[in-house]
């Protein structure tokens, strides 16, 4: 195996340590990223909108697209390779949900996703102990398996730890 | 030392960009007319045989899956709609300046043609979900070329991303635009201009290519068009569509609201149409190896 690209919408996990996850250009989408540290698994899904009921056909082509329906899914693929199914023990981070400058609340969809996931993660006794979210500028980021390193970046900024 | 960009320079830089094929330039002439009739587009086509067989081969591609091929430019310039046919018209003659590296932007060949594409794809969505009182494919095709500008000041840009993320973390500088204009003397909305006026592009995509991060600058009777790009812009970049450094670094102006009511749910509706057609609209390009 090797790297392990995620579009928008896309979400999936790994217990080899010689991948890594990645996705890039989150800009209002978030990344929501599990890591296990009982079964070395880490797990991760590019989440674009909250509520999936604006498009019940959209989330059942693709759930990683939406925080209702994304956060369910990952813990599901995470269960598969041995953990817990509610996600005890699991370490999440999260980030992106970057905005334009100076928007109004409607535009404020990077926003709207972060409470969304937060809200979700917290009905399965869930929370972030890091995150990068907000500001206006686009992040790509990606995870390796074996050590559990959060990296991000971003164009004219370097690289930094999550 | 980043070099500064006078006027007689960016006219410089403005020859030595391609002049835009005489069937490009006239089908969005024909394009940006709200009442324009089809035939007159199906005959352009007709006239030029590199672009019937660009079209042709993009709606007989794997992306459409037609069980019988279509071999008449009546057809396919109805099947495939006016969208597909500007996008194929303008990458076939602006292909090279689509497909540049911004380098000056950290961001990678191709990338300004997928964010322009997008925000063609959003600004007609916008047009379409709100009900304006504008043409969607005028808009798709002034989201197409809004950016232009960038592919020309570019090079001048080179390694000044960190700077002018500097600039504007620090408040010196408003956004990306005033950065640019910092650093090289222009920004690349007064670029673009310069370009779509060389091309002799109709008036209204000039001003969405100049205007189009401070659409209330915008002359009266375009300011709607305007605005839609505007919001297309910003709907890509938040979609992850942006073209690097300056990616999400620029202003929402909140007179959108005067020409089209968006409310958050019809925003997430339209981000949604966006991502299913622009995946559909780049893999019917890209079959036949055009840009996707």
């Amino acid at each position: 195996m090797g790297q392990i690209i995620l579009g928008v919408g896309d979400y999936g996990a790994s217990n080899i340590q010689e991948d890594s996850i990645k996705t890039f250009a989150l800009g209002s989408c978030v990344s929501v990223i599990f890591l296990d540290p009982k079964t070395r698994c880490v797990g991760m899904a590019h989440i674009a909108l909250p509520d999936s009921t604006i498009n019940k056909v959209k989330a059942t082509e693709k759930p990683g697209y939406f925080a209702d329906t994304a956060i369910p899914e990952l813990l599901a693929q995470m269960a598969k390779l041995g953990c817990d199914k509610r996600g005890k023990g699991i370490i999440v981070k999260l980030c992106g949900g970057a905005n334009v400058m100076d928007t109004n609340d409607t535009f404020q969809i990077g926003k709207r996703n972060a409470l969304a996931i937060k809200k979700i993660l917290w009905s399965y006794g869930m929370g972030a102990i890091a995150e990068d979210l907000g500001g206006n500028y686009s992040r790509t980021v990606s995870i390796s398996v074996a050590a559990g390193q959060v990296i991000l970046s971003s164009p004219g900024k370097p690289n930094w730890q999550l | 030392m980043v070099k500064k960009i006078n006027p007689a320079e960016l006219q410089k830089i403005v020859s030595s960009v391609p002049m835009i094929s005489a069937s490009a330039s006239r089908l969005l002439q024909i394009t940006s007319q709200p009442d324009h009739d089809i035939m007159d587009v199906v005959n352009l086509v007709k006239t030029d045989a590199n672009l019937t067989a660009r079209i042709l081969k993009v709606v007989n591609s794997a992306a459409y899956g037609l069980v019988n091929q279509i071999t008449s430019v009546d057809r396919a310039v109805s099947y495939l709609g006016q969208q597909v046919i500007v996008s194929i018209a303008i990458e076939s003659c602006a292909g090279e300046l689509f497909a540049k590296e911004l380098s000056g932007y950290e961001a990678v060949g191709g990338d300004l043609w997928k964010h322009d594409l997008r925000t063609a794809i959003a600004a007609r969505e916008v047009v379409i979900q709100s009900g304006a009182d504008l043409s969607p494919d005028l808009a798709f095709t002034a989201g197409l070329l809004h950016d232009i500008g960038k592919a020309l000041i570019s090079d001048y840009l080179r390694g000044s991303a960190p700077d002018a993320v500097e600039l504007i973390s620090s408040h010196d500088s408003l956004d990306y635009l005033a950065a640019e204009e910092h650093l090289v003397g222009v920004d690349h909305t007064i670029a673009g201009e310069a370009l779509a006026m060389a091309w002799q592009l109709p008036p209204e995509l000039i001003t969405v290519i100049r205007h189009h991060h401070q659409p209330a600058l915008a002359e009266e009777a375009w300011r709607p068009l305007v605005y839609a790009v505007h919001l297309g812009d910003s709907i890509a970049m938040m979609g992850g569509f942006g073209t690097g450094s300056d990616s999400m670094r620029y202003k929402l102006d909140p007179h959108y609201a005067d020409f089209f009511p968006i409310n958050a749910t019809i925003l997430a509706n339209v981000m949604l149409v966006v991502d299913t057609e622009f995946n559909k609209l780049s893999e019917s390009l890209s079959d036949t190896g055009e840009k996707s």
